[in-house]
Formats: structure tokens, sequence, C-alpha cells
């Protein structure tokens, strides 16, 4: 019998997301996490999948990871390099099929905030400043459907986010981004490092629809601010396989992008990063 | 508006030069680049020249406005995107808006595609763009400057956005000549537009070449010469951020920035070490190694070449 493999939780969470791409389709990422679900989903399921970024970047194959969405690296084996305006262009004119987004709060609409958590403060006061909406707000406005990404942790899921930087179903009542003249569809799914998320076609309420192996429902509820509903059968996501764990590690070979300051302080200078980063370059390491 | 009096000049002068003829105390700028091309080298020397109470409009930028924070340049911010990339949150930013330190700088949150539509409508000698982002979001509450209308045409929301005329920007390229034409390899950002849109242009390049060179590739000139008063020769100019064909970014260096100026003891050190420290790019370029540059260059031409 097979043992269990092991994986870290950022793993799970960039390869469920990979899971919601499909082949063939257009896909606008940021960096990051968001970024390696889109890698990871062309390596095993999704070959065909075009990724675009807001810099005005079309169609790239990836060999080594982006730290940023204007790094020259983001243009690697690009199909078109064009502006931000146009790439924009094209998502509020409906080219593009899909969108992932990361986020600080979300709330059981789907409304996202990446702008500031106010704690006792408030937007000009708060606890955390945070990015802003770079062009998450864009993207969640006009693409066709968004997936969410992020981390489950105590006050991050809320009846009301404290800003919404990214519409979701905004007050959750019927056509209420239609009536606000949103193009896209909306949130589909959030993506966590514990479980999957859904919304109800009807009420636009978030829902449990997946849990990771050895997660329970009472641990998830713990985590949300509002009385969460489940879905009749919760689905349980299978341990990843020994071809997504490869896959994963390709995507991020010096495990930069997950392991941060810690896998950035293992390497010696820049010659040993340009190295390694060659060495993914040719032999796919 | 007046008409545009640049010419075909010979608009060849030193970085030191052009900062202090066109950055004034107060002035608004916008620099080029997406996270990547970024003009670091211009910002060093705007804060050596201690140029203040600036106001920056941008769409999305990184250590240069995170510099600016902490050096207590950056009177207001009207941008979409003010983090360090997959590093994290910016720091002096995250200082400055939380703790007040050295002072809190005025914020106003836009979106990338708001940005953009607002130097278009500049561009366009427009007064506005619309656009259907921002609609619903809490982004319409605290910024008074985008107008909700419905479409005279169709009848649906819009969102207006007015056009953006900074006083002064800054574009890194990567090949120009002698009277500002500029040509950009990779994606261009939202570059054409702001150079259209501010009232004077500052070019640096990684190269300066005869305009026969620039005439055998013209589709890339996505910077005319009548767009741009001065064009200054600057190697390295976007380094730790990468510059395609050229280099490629500097993670490490970045990390360290990112990590030292978690403090502000620790950002006041790095900014005595590579901007004060240094009296001009060459001397920023000595200190961080010519060796780590050229292979950061070596790195980037195994993935992106210009064509000879």
């Amino acid at each position: 019998m097979e043992k269990e493999l092991p994986y870290v939780p950022g793993q799970m969470m960039a390869l469920m997301t990979a899971k919601e791409l499909k082949d063939g389709e257009i896909v606008f990422v940021g960096i990051g996490l968001t970024l390696m679900a889109g890698i990871v989903a062309q390596m095993l399921h999704a070959p065909n999948l075009t990724i675009v970024y807001e810099s005005g970047c079309i169609g790239p194959r990836k060999w080594r990871v982006d730290f940023n969405v204007g790094d020259s690296s983001a243009a690697d084996g690009a199909t078109a390099l064009t502006s931000e305006w146009r790439v924009f262009g094209d998502l509020q004119a409906a080219f593009y099929d899909v969108g992932v987004l990361g986020a600080a709060q979300v709330d059981k609409y789907g409304n996202i905030n990446s702008t500031a958590i106010f704690g006792e403060g408030d937007y000009y006061h708060p606890q955390v400043r945070l990015p802003g909406s770079g062009g998450g707000n864009d993207i969640g406005s006009s693409v066709g459907r968004t997936v969410i990404m992020m981390k489950m942790q105590k006050k991050r899921f809320l009846p009301r986010v404290d800003y919404i930087t990214t519409p979701g179903y905004l007050d959750g009542t019927p056509q209420a981004r239609q009536k606000a003249g949103l193009v896209g569809g909306g949130p589909v799914a959030v993506v966590t490092d514990k479980a999957v998320f859904r919304f109800d076609p009807q009420t636009h309420e978030m829902y449990l629809d997946t849990l990771y192996p050895g997660i329970t429902v009472d641990e998830i509820k713990s985590y949300v601010n509002w009385d969460l509903k489940t879905a009749p059968q919760i689905k349980t996501a299978p341990l990843p396989t020994k071809e997504e764990l490869a896959a994963l590690k390709r995507a991020d070979p010096g495990n930069l992008v997950l392991g941060r300051e810690e896998a950035r302080r293992q390497i010696r200078d820049i010659h040993q990063y340009v190295a390694m980063t060659l060495a993914g370059r040719y032999h796919g390491l | 508006m007046q008409h545009n009096q640049r010419r075909a000049t010979n608009k060849q002068m030193t970085l030191a030069e052009a900062v202090s003829r066109f950055v004034f105390d107060g002035a608004t700028l916008t620099f080029g680049g997406f996270i990547g091309r970024d003009c670091v080298a211009v910002v060093h020397e705007i804060v050596r020249q201690g140029k203040k109470d600036l106001t920056v409009i941008d769409d999305s930028k990184t250590d240069i406005t995170d510099i600016l924070v902490g050096a207590g340049l950056l009177k207001k911010w009207e941008g979409a995107y003010f983090g360090y990339g997959a590093l994290g949150l910016a720091p002096n930013f995250r200082r400055s808006i939380e703790q007040g330190i050295p002072y809190r700088v005025e914020v106003e949150d836009w979106t990338n595609a708001a940005i953009s539509m607002r130097f278009l409508a500049a561009a366009l000698n427009l007064p506005f763009m619309p656009t259907r982002s921002m609609l619903g979001s809490d982004i319409l509450k605290y910024n008074q400057k985008v107008k909700v209308i419905q479409d005279p045409f169709e009848g649906q929301p819009l969102a207006l956005v007015p056009a953006a005329r900074p006083d002064v920007a800054f574009i890194h390229v990567q090949r120009a000549d002698i009277t500002g034409n500029g040509q950009i390899w990779g994606f261009t950002g939202s570059d054409e537009n702001k150079v259209r849109a501010a009232k004077r242009v500052v070019l640096t390049c990684e190269e300066i070449v005869p305009p026969e060179e620039i005439k055998r590739q013209a589709n890339l000139t996505a910077i005319p010469f009548y767009c741009v008063d001065a064009v200054v020769h600057v190697p390295f100019g976007c380094h730790p951020q990468s510059c395609y064909g050229y280099y490629a970014y500097d993670v490490l260096f970045c990390g360290q920035y990112h990590e030292m100026a978690k403090t502000r003891e620790g950002f006041l050190a790095w900014l005595d070490t590579y901007v004060y420290g240094c009296r001009d790019h060459q001397e920023y370029c000595a200190k961080v190694g010519w060796d780590r540059l050229f292979a950061l260059q070596h790195l980037e031409r195994q993935f992106n070449r210009l064509p000879a």
C-alpha cells in the first residue's frame, strides 16, 4: 500500500485552484500562488491554457517563477507582448474566461478586500495597509468567472469585508452585479489551504463544498464568522499524486514563492541563484 | 492646450541634470514600467536631490515609491498597487499609513485599468474616459474623483475617470536615440500613454543608438521624439528590478531590502548605503557589484535577447 504523500498547505491550495482551470481556457492571473496554479494546470491537465498578465503579456510559457507581473520573466515564451490598457480592454470585452485572485478578507457573498484591514481604525487609519486593488478589481469586475485563493485564518472570513476592493455578489440580492453595471460573472470558488467553498446559484451565499484530507467541518466553521452552510454531500479532496507534487515542485524550483525569506536565505549568492534558475530552464529540474 | 514645441534635437543630458531641471518641489510624477523596467536610478537621484512634496500617479509600483515614502518625499499616492510583489507588503508604505512614521502619506486608491484609462484620456486630449471597473466597490466610496453615470446611449452604469496629466514622466527604455525616439521590448505597460499625458518627459535608457538603428525596427518605437524633453544613458538603471532582454530581477537584493526596511532604522541604514552613500548611479553599480549585474544580465539573455 502506498504511503500518504506529504504536502504543504500552500501547495494544495495551488493544486486545487489549478483544477478549476480547464484546458483551452484563457486565464488572467496575478503573482505568487495564483501564477503557480496556472503553471501547474498547464503541466497537468490543461496544456492549452493561455495565461494573461496585466502588464501586457499574453500566452507565456514558464520556466522560472515571477515575483512581479512586470518582471521580464513574465514575458518568457509569450505569444504576444502588448500594453496594459490593451489587455484590460480585452478583459472588459469578454475575451478572458477566468481570473485567479488572492485576498486578505472575503465575505459570505464573495466580496474581496485587498486594500486595508481596518481593525479598530478605519480606511484612513487601518490596522494593516495592504497593497490595494492592482488589477484585482478590474479582473473581478469583468472576467467570465473568478476563483479566489486565500489562507484560512481567523477574522478573514466575514459577514462583510471592511472594504470591498473587488466585487463578488455585493449584497447578495438578485442581479446585484448586473444592476451595478458589472459585466463579469463573479466568483465561483474560494480555494483555501483547508477546504474549497462555492456559491449558491440562488442566494449567492458561500458554502463549504470540499474538505482536504484530515480536516473537519467544525474546524472550518471555527474560522468563519457567519453561520456557514454546507453542501448536502461534502466532498473530500484526494491527496496529491506523485505527478501533481512533481509539477508543484517544478513550478517553484527554489521554493521561493512558498518558502519566502527562509528559502531565500538558503541561497548563497546571486551566482547560485542564476545557476539554479538556469538548471530549471534547460533541464526542467 | 499649448501646441507642442518639442523637435528632433539633441536632448542628451546627465541624470542629475534631468532631475534638477524638470522635477520641482510639489511636482506630480509618473514612472514607466510595471514593476519591471522601473526607474530605480531616477528615484535614487530624486532622493539625493531631496525633491519634496511629490505626488505620484501610477498603476503598480514597489520599491521606488516605497523609497520615496521612507525618504519623506512623497506627499500623495494616486495609484492602484503599492506592495512588494510576491515578497510581501511595502514596509515604508505600511509604516506611514499604520503608524504615521515618518508621516502619513495621502492615499487615493484606484485600479490598474482605471489608471491606464486616466493616462489614455490625457494622451487623447480628452477630459475623461469611461470604464466598467470599480462599479459596486468601495473604491467609489472613498475616491471622489470617480463619477458614475448612466451611459447616454445604452443606459448602463459606467465609471468616468479624469485625465491624469503629471508634470513629469520618467520612462526607462531599452534603446533610444539622442532626439528621444524610444524603443521598448517586452510588454509596454502604459508607457506610450504616460509620455503623451505628461507635460515633461525624461527617457532613461540602456543604450543610445543612432537614428538608423531605430528605423530598422520602427514598430518598437513606442515613444516618438516629439513627446520627449531629455534622454539620459543609464545602463542597469532598473536594478534590482528587471529590464527585458538586458537583466533579470534581483530577488536576493529585493529580499534584503524588504527585510531591512521592516524597521525604520534598517531602512535608513539601507538608504545611507545605497542612495546617500553613492554620488551617482555609477557608484551604486560599483557598490552592488559589476559581477552581480553581469550575472543578472547573463541570466536574462538565456531567456530573452534582443534581435541583433
